[in-house]
């Protein structure tokens, strides 16, 4: 599996050519099917223009929404008077097709990240293709790191919809020392889709089946979203606090329980 | 030529990322840094040893050194393999030392952590301080294995 993964990364980092290739259009323009850098926690496949910028804040709020009286849920604002997992980030066009960025969760997990675009859909390539590098560490980045690579695969239908699947492979997801345990690693699929139901208006989900090191309950998101000049505004439902490629390969509380949460995006260019 | 300079921190950085990152096992024991799971390990580093902790060694007492094996276990050297595994307890019919493979269900885990139901006091006698979290989880492990010969 290391190998194919290594093949691929590879792969795709010799191929930018095919990208360049073809007529570039915009990045700057907006997408309708593809508005935003992200799902709900796992990334889409938008390219940010060069030297632009975009900035993201995300909450997980801890207290759920199910196994309790909905009176009680409801004078808890539905989890809202509650404690959560806050997630800032911050994301730059590096090059062309190429960007980097940082993720803090509230819970000192800092991740770093680059994507980059290596096929674009077009008349005859029906698939767009970005190849995706993070790592990860606990406590500010001194503690557990876990470094992942994987690739989103993205097909657009026209200005209505958009579906992904994200093959991610994550090193060192279990926090204990690889002589302890069975599994360290984790490899995900995240599967999703955003539907555009009103014109600026959309609806998001998204799962990620795993294997390997897979404590908690699979991630699995969904949400509705308004799109407001640069703003993206999502409300989101989830079944863990996971914002991280780590996070989400280890999965919610085993329980099963349901969070709301929401995202906020906005973009500078 | 930015695009290169991309190309070339994207290959680095793929480098970076199948140096696979791993926590330290001996930050992890604590007191016994060398301890690993595997039986020679425990019976150095816990058995016959004390700790950096003040943990005394279990051969203290559980020696036939001079002495008759405190609850008639005898964790002497050439002797504590076949005294631990599939091995009944005295003092508790029924119960067995350790199960390979089960370590909830071994007698050595419970009197380690002091699991309710256990005859007489939790190990090490004189404890505290008793075996860390970590140091029991690593005994854990080796029995989670199959409690081997290693």
């Amino acid at each position: 599996m290391t190998r194919l993964l290594s093949f691929c990364f590879c792969l795709a980092i010799a191929w930018p050519s095919a990208a360049n290739a073809q007529s570039d259009p915009d990045d700057a323009v907006l997408r309708l099917a593809e508005p935003d850098f992200t799902l709900i926690g796992l990334p889409t496949g938008l390219r940010l223009p060069q030297f632009g910028s975009a900035f993201r804040v995300t909450h997980r709020f801890t207290r759920r929404l199910n196994g309790d009286d909905f009176g009680d849920v409801a004078g808890d604002l539905f989890g809202i008077d509650s404690g959560a997992q806050i997630g800032l980030e911050y994301r730059y066009g590096l090059v062309r097709n190429g960007q980097i960025g940082i993720h803090r969760t509230s819970n000192k997990t800092i991740e770093f990240f680059g994507q980059y675009g290596v096929l674009r859909q077009g008349d005859h390539r029906p698939l767009d293709v970005s190849a995706l590098l993070a790592i990860e560490g606990t406590n500010n980045f001194r503690d557990s790191y876990s470094p992942s690579i994987g690739a989103i695969v993205s097909h657009t239908f026209g200005n209505v919809a958009a579906v992904y699947v994200e093959p991610i492979w994550i090193n060192n997801t279990n926090p204990l020392p690889r002589q302890l345990v069975d599994n360290n690693n984790t490899f995900m699929v995240g599967i999703g889709a955003r539907v555009r139901i009103r014109p600026t208006v959309y609806l998001v989900g998204e799962g990620a089946p795993r294997s390997g090191y897979k404590p908690g309950t699979t991630h699995a998101s969904f949400g509705i979203e308004k799109r407001a000049g640069g703003h993206m505004f999502q409300l989101n439902f989830s079944d863990g606090f996971g914002t991280t490629p780590a996070q989400i390969a280890r999965g919610g509380p085993i329980e099963k329980d349901w969070f709301l949460g929401f995202n906020i995006s906005r973009k500078f260019f | 030529m930015r695009t290169r300079i991309a190309k070339v921190l994207l290959a680095g950085a793929a480098c970076a990322v199948f140096t696979a990152c791993d926590e330290k096992l001996s930050t992890f024991a604590g007191p016994t840094p060398s301890l690993e799971p595997t039986f020679a390990s425990i019976q150095r580093e816990i058995f016959e040893s004390s700790d950096s902790a003040g943990r005394t060694a279990c051969t203290n007492c559980h020696s036939s050194t001079g002495r008759n094996p405190s609850g008639g276990l005898n964790l002497n050297h050439d002797v504590a393999y076949d005294q631990l595994v599939n091995a009944a307890v005295r003092e508790k019919p029924g119960a067995v030392r350790v199960i390979p493979g089960d370590p909830d269900n071994s007698y050595l885990i419970q009197k380690l952590e002091g699991a309710a139901g256990i005859a007489g006091r939790r190990m090490p006698q004189n404890g505290p301080p008793y075996l860390t979290d970590n140091q029991v989880l690593i005994i854990r492990r080796w029995i989670a294995l199959g409690a081997p010969r290693n």
